[in-house]
């Protein structure tokens, strides 16, 4: 993995708190991300190069009318007023690549002297089995602060850790090591025809990420909203405002002129396709 | 019947195994590599211009182009070699690396006949840019792909756009739009993304700061883009190049496209 600094641009160490997504259903992470750079006008600094990131290319994602300015799958922005480094992801990964690719994120991470990684992600509704009406449609939260994967920063502002977390069963495990570059017997591999249930949250590339980064003895938080694959802006949303939270961000004293502080970015318009053809009517 | 009243929109959503650690990576495969006509070329190879055709309007005006000469070509070895003929020919599933003549401008162009998986393009990418061929500036021809376009595109109309790096972007500053490689061509719309081969070259352009130019068009076949593409290319990059093409290319691709490209399975009619 290589860091390309955009010409004339300088990365600010103190910007040491590294905020991006982890693909998921819905792309909630990735929207989220969208959000937070859009309304934070953070400032592109560089790019990631990475074999394992399919490409791909774009115009100006975020405006306000975009002028050619390309994307790329991996781009780095700072936001100095608020100390963030945000990364954004544009493409999947090559297939079977996802825990190289965190390793490489994870070396890139603490190499450019980060100290904390917040990871924006989202859960298939459809695979909630432990579900608990009370909790709604709220955050759920998974850190590498306690080894049960705990935070009392979290627990304060009333998010529920992901009881599905657990270190011990076999796929974390297997991340683990993994993550800290020993071998494991081939026995102990979970194959894909014999995932069950509770190997779906390790399987996700949240974990990889996650599993990866806290190896590398940077402090993470992944922030998790459940949902389902439709219309997911306001699950963007839900997530963009819980990071903002987690590091006592007000959007309202964002630089963006838009409804509480958040810019719609630009390419949004088109996210879910064209709008209906009403010339036939 | 689709429904006509609403559309489909383009996928956006990752596949399953997009999203599992755990899922089994595709067997590795050997690197692809160059191999030069003269055995000892000076490398690197330095063209003032590099022209990567991946369209098939592209890749049919460009065979016709003449006169070019055949200096090498991209090995894939996950493509097999057999059916190739002696002498380029469109069918062939190659990558061949020309060197064409246009006054004191050194030219290199590819024409990307096989098909190049997204997997293998940043590998490919590298391999064309920045190593053993460093270009000063780069255009790539491509098609749009509809399952990426958030737009709407009619099979009526033609329609090109561009994406350029920021060194190409830079060095038309000041006004200097004579010299853009796709003059006239408004930027592919924000919301939309080109994926593949294309769009890894591109990048690798924007990251060693090389001038870069891609043009994607609609539709992908058709005499009308192909006509749409020739003008392009007259106009801002290759002059020369209606005295450089054999017969009326247009026509001729009509016929080949037409053959090529049969909605139905002609071998059911006796």
């Amino acid at each position: 993995m290589e860091f390309v600094i955009e010409q004339g641009k300088q990365p600010h160490h103190e910007c040491s708190t590294l905020i991006l997504p982890a693909l998921s259903i819905g792309n909630v992470g990735q929207l989220a991300m969208d959000l937070l750079v859009s309304s934070m006008k953070a400032e592109r600094i560089g790019y990631v190069d990475d074999p394992f990131v399919l490409p791909c290319v774009g115009n100006d994602a975020y405006g306000p009318i975009p002028c050619g300015d390309l994307a790329l799958p991996l781009e780095a922005y700072q936001s100095s007023s608020s100390r963030l480094t945000l990364l954004q992801q544009r493409s999947p990964v090559v297939k079977g690549r996802m825990v190289e690719f965190a390793k490489n994120l994870a070396n890139f991470a603490a190499a450019s002297g980060k100290k904390h990684v917040v990871l924006l992600s989202s859960l298939d509704f459809g695979k909630w089995q432990k579900i608990d009406m009370s909790s709604g449609l709220q955050i759920h939260y998974l850190s590498s602060v306690n080894p049960d994967g705990r935070d009392a920063r979290c627990e304060q502002l009333g998010w529920k850790r992901l009881q599905e977390y657990n270190p011990a069963q076999r796929c974390w495990k297997y991340l683990r090591t993994l993550a800290e570059g020993n071998t494991m017997l081939e026995s102990n591999l979970p194959f894909e025809d014999e995932l069950e249930d509770e190997d779906y949250y390790p399987s996700l590339p949240f974990a990889a990420l996650f599993s990866c980064l806290k190896a590398k003895g940077l402090k993470v938080t992944c922030l998790l909203c459940y949902c389902s694959e439709g219309d997911n802006i306001q699950d963007a949303f839900q997530l963009a405002e819980a990071a903002c939270r987690l590091l006592g961000l007000n959007p309202s004293t964002f630089p963006g002129n838009g409804s509480g502080g958040w810019v719609i970015p630009f390419s949004w318009q088109t996210v879910y396709g064209p709008p209906p053809d009403m010339s036939i009517f | 019947m689709e429904d006509v009243i609403t559309e489909i929109p383009p996928p956006s959503r990752f596949f399953q195994e997009d999203l599992n650690n755990f899922i089994t990576p595709s067997p590795s495969l050997p690197s692809p590599f160059l191999v030069f006509s003269n055995p000892k070329p000076k490398k690197p190879l330095r063209p003032s211009l590099l022209i990567i055709a991946l369209s098939s309007p592209s890749l049919y005006i460009f065979h016709h182009l003449s006169p070019k000469t055949l200096i090498g070509s991209l090995i894939l070895p996950e493509v097999p070699l057999s059916g190739i003929s002696i002498d380029p020919s469109l069918s062939d599933k190659t990558c061949n690396i020309y060197s064409l003549n246009d006054g004191d401008k050194s030219i290199l162009l590819v024409s990307v006949q096989n098909g190049v998986s997204a997997e293998r393009s940043h590998l490919v990418s590298r391999l064309l840019i920045g190593e053993d061929i460093v270009p000063e500036r780069v255009l790539i021809l491509d098609s749009i792909q509809s399952q990426n376009f958030r737009g709407k595109l009619s099979p009526d109309e033609t329609y090109a756009f561009k994406l350029e790096t920021l060194a190409e972007r830079k060095g038309l500053g000041g006004g200097n739009v004579a010299s853009s490689l796709l003059k006239g061509l408004d930027y592919f719309p924000s919301g939309s993304m080109i994926d593949g081969l294309a769009a890894a070259l591109l990048s690798r352009c924007q990251l060693k700061n090389i001038k870069g130019a891609l043009c994607v068009s609609w539709p992908e076949f058709g005499s009308s883009v192909a006509g749409l593409i020739r003008s392009l290319l007259q106009r801002n990059v290759l002059p020369n190049l209606d005295s450089s093409l054999k017969g009326d290319v247009q026509d001729q691709y009509a016929r080949f496209n037409l053959m090529k490209h049969q909605p139905y399975d002609t071998e059911m009619y006796t």
